[in-house]
């Protein structure tokens, strides 16, 4: 009797967002997986069933394989120095002594709870290569041959897209790992300065450890983020360009679709994505797996 | 006490999830019903005839809804227009929508088969639903509205259109017609009138004059020539005259329809060597392919470069950007590869349509013909400041426009010739030929790529595209 109160509870909990879930997400992601197999401009209510034709297109789309070697590129570079530098400012913020800790977390934090097309354009400014602060800066001490169009060049593009998204985002797994770490029992670390071991020691053998857990989760979360993160910064920064320079598959995926009127392809184009970050999320998962460590 | 608390806290749980649970369907409830657009007028069919006849035609369906692309040129003619149409065609009902984003906002309507009567928009706008619903089949043809006559006179009203321009009113080069146009712009390069006679220096005519004041330039710390960075295609004002220019319009027309060797053939070899040409020069200024239109175009008006390319609307666009002292807008159209060659300047225009699906096409029509009337075509000038397609429009209009936009539609009269660019249709690709052309150009101008290199790229791309012709 009271179990099955209880069961109808939950039902009737969960049955709400199931229903929301259904119907905008599982709905419009089967549709989409669907419409791949299908020659679709979006505008008509006739589709042509093509079988896997989209998905050969795509095989020989030199377009799609430079997108996707730009999408890796940001997937390794951006988590990678992301979680470097906000680890850093974590393992500083807690476990120093540091004047005016507060200010520095909210200066840190700041960036995250910007617009991305306020920072896309603000960080356009910035690589401006006239009078931009970057190249003023440079020929202010004296790399004058450094400066360059950076946004416009294929070869430092994808770096000057990275920097703001990272800037962008360390704030917030810069929180993530402070909570985590003030979340490890202060007398581990007392225990650990009796023995003797060193600040770098103690974050190595004691804090990284522990909250191993949640760096796993962050890099999903990274994984996701970058993917599909970078579209507004591309967007709004380059176009894509120079000559598909900046090109990833949600640019491309997106003016196939809205530019190009070939809205099958775009979903093609969005399968070929989920599998990529299914697969990275898989991969991420196994490399990641390693016991963690209770307290 | 732990108990009783947590007691407490269950009841008050399990009704706040009740009334959670409440809200959201609610919500959801509301919002799908929301989601359906209301459906304004779709039944107004019903309408009696009535007796009181303008012209002559009377409409059994009274009510039309246009939609029009709220630009450069504003809504305000719209407005006027619908009322001056209710006026005189008594018991007509015009529902207008329009917005800066028209075709996001009616894109759902098209889809579900529930199009507007009438669209005003570039068919060369950037979500590509033109060019689509051309693919699709789902405009009307309009071939009888243009053999018909005009609302004002006994003629053809194609009879009042500027010249040539019929032919670009079928994109699929059937004899079809699905546009109808009406404003025009003229497109090409642009200078600073006040600097060149203050300097005393010639306005070029052939590309070697233009690269002879490279030299100039750089004297005086500015730079040849800057463009649209990131959005390169602008550079088509340019790219596509010189072509005209070099190898007469066949040359240009045999690279837009895919012909094989149409982009190594020499008329556009010779124009990507002056692209590459300005960037082995350094003639092209600093930074140029990493800047948007606005920063560009801000560098130019601020002495950064001597020549831009952009159209008629280029003062207008420009009105409180910041520039050097006494800049004058001057147009320049295009350089010419040797003396006596016939100069091409490039022209573009806005266009009407009428959707397959549309409620009540007679009135839509209708409404179509009573934009060409020459008071109409006036009022046009007036609330809108553009020049429409049609003769003799220039000179209505030259008292509302920019006097530099007057002066770029003038130099059809001194000589150089009109053309439009129109890319031959294909069936669907993945291939968006207009960024295959357009986009090497950066590379180019950092050095990465030179202009033949360039010409084989897109000429792969064309091939894939004459494949697909051949094909269906």
């Amino acid at each position: 009797m009271k179990h099955r109160e209880r069961n109808l509870f939950i039902t009737a909990c969960t049955l709400p967002a199931l229903i929301l879930f259904a119907v905008f997400a599982l709905y419009p992601f089967g549709k989409a997986f669907v419409m791949a197999f299908y020659d679709w401009s979006g505008l008509s209510e006739h589709a042509r069933y093509i079988g896997l034709n989209n998905f050969k297109t795509l095989w020989q789309d030199d377009i799609v394989w430079k997108a996707l070697v730009n999408n890796l590129f940001l997937l390794l570079v951006v988590p990678v120095l992301t979680m470097g530098a906000s680890m850093l400012f974590a393992a500083l913020l807690t476990q120093r002594k540091i004047k005016g800790k507060k200010l520095y977390r909210t200066v840190f934090f700041f960036p995250n709870v910007l617009s991305i097309v306020v920072i896309s354009v603000l960080w356009s400014f910035v690589y401006h290569p006239t009078f931009g602060i970057l190249n003023s800066f440079l020929e202010l001490i004296g790399l004058e041959s450094w400066t360059r169009a950076w946004l416009g060049d294929s070869s430092t593009v994808l770096w000057a897209i990275a920097f703001p998204m990272i800037w962008q985002s360390i704030g917030y797994y810069m929180i993530i790992y402070i909570a985590a770490i003030e979340g490890v029992p202060t007398d581990m670390y007392e225990a650990a300065s009796i023995d003797g071991a060193s600040a770098f020691r103690q974050f190595r053998s004691l804090t990284f450890p522990l909250i191993w857990n949640v760096v796993r989760v962050t890099i999903v979360f990274f994984l996701i983020g970058v993917f599909n993160g970078s579209f507004a910064f591309i967007k709004v920064m380059t176009n894509a360009g120079p000559n598909h320079g900046s090109e990833v598959l949600m640019t491309y995926m997106y003016s196939q679709a809205f530019n190009n009127g070939n809205f099958g392809y775009a979903m093609a184009i969005g399968v070929f994505m989920l599998l990529i970050t299914v697969g990275l999320a898989l991969i991420s998962e196994k490399l990641t797996e390693r016991d963690s460590v209770e307290y | 006490m732990r108990r009783s608390r947590v007691g407490l806290s269950k009841w008050g749980f399990r009704q706040l999830a009740w009334v959670l649970i409440c809200t959201v369907m609610l919500t959801a409830c509301s919002s799908g019903s929301g989601g359906t657009p209301a459906a304004s007028g779709g039944d107004a069919g019903s309408a009696p005839n009535e007796e009181s006849a303008s012209g002559g035609t009377t409409f059994e369906n009274k009510e039309l809804n246009i939609a029009v692309f709220e630009g450069g040129y504003g809504s305000e003619y719209w407005k006027a227009v619908i009322e001056r149409f209710e006026a005189d065609y008594p018991g007509v009902k015009v529902n207008m929508t329009s917005n800066p984003k028209i075709m996001d906002i009616i894109k759902p309507q098209l889809v579900a088969g529930n199009p507007p009567d009438f669209i005003y928009v570039s068919p060369d706008e950037n979500t590509g639903t033109i060019k689509a619903l051309v693919k699709e089949g789902a405009l009307m043809e309009l071939n009888d509205v243009f053999d018909g006559p005009a609302l004002d006179s006994d003629r053809p009203l194609k009879d009042k259109l500027t010249d040539g321009l019929m032919a670009y009113m079928q994109p699929n080069g059937d004899g079809n017609i699905y546009y109808a146009p009406n404003y025009m712009s003229v497109l090409g390069m642009w200078y600073n009138k006040h600097l060149f006679e203050t300097k005393g220096w010639e306005v070029p005519v052939t590309w070697e004059d233009f690269f002879a004041l490279g030299e100039v330039a750089k004297a005086e710390g500015r730079a040849l020539y800057t463009y649209q960075g990131i959005y390169p295609s602008y550079n088509e004002s340019v790219f596509w005259p010189a072509v005209a220019s070099a190898g007469g319009l066949e040359a240009m027309n045999k690279a837009l329809s895919y012909e094989e060797g149409g982009f190594t053939q020499d008329a556009v070899k010779q124009v990507m060597g002056v692209f590459e040409r300005m960037a082995q020069n350094d003639d092209v200024m600093k930074g140029t392919v990493a800047l948007n239109h606005t920063q560009a175009q801000t560098e130019f008006l601020k002495g950064g470069a001597l020549f831009i390319p952009n159209g008629s609307w280029f003062e207008s666009e420009m009105a409180d950007a910041p520039r050097e002292e006494g800049f004058e807008f001057g147009f320049l159209g295009v350089p010419v590869f040797s003396e006596g060659d016939q100069a091409y300047v490039l022209s573009s225009f806005e266009a009407m349509y009428i959707p397959n699906k549309a409620k009540n096409p007679e009135l839509a029509k209708e409404f179509l013909r009573y934009q060409y009337n020459d008071d109409i075509v006036q009022l046009n000038a007036e609330k809108s400041k553009g020049v429409m397609a049609v003769k003799g429009a220039v000179e209505l209009a030259k008292d509302y426009i920019p006097a530099s936009a007057y002066e770029a539609f003038k130099v059809y009269d001194e000589g150089a010739l009109p053309m439009m660019v129109q890319w031959k249709q294909t069936p669907k690709s993945e291939v968006i030929i207009n960024d295959e052309l357009f986009n090497p150009l950066g590379d180019v101008m950092n050095k990465k790529m030179t202009a033949d290199q360039w010409a084989d790229k897109v000429e792969q791309a064309s091939a894939k595209l004459r494949n697909l012709l051949n094909q269906s």
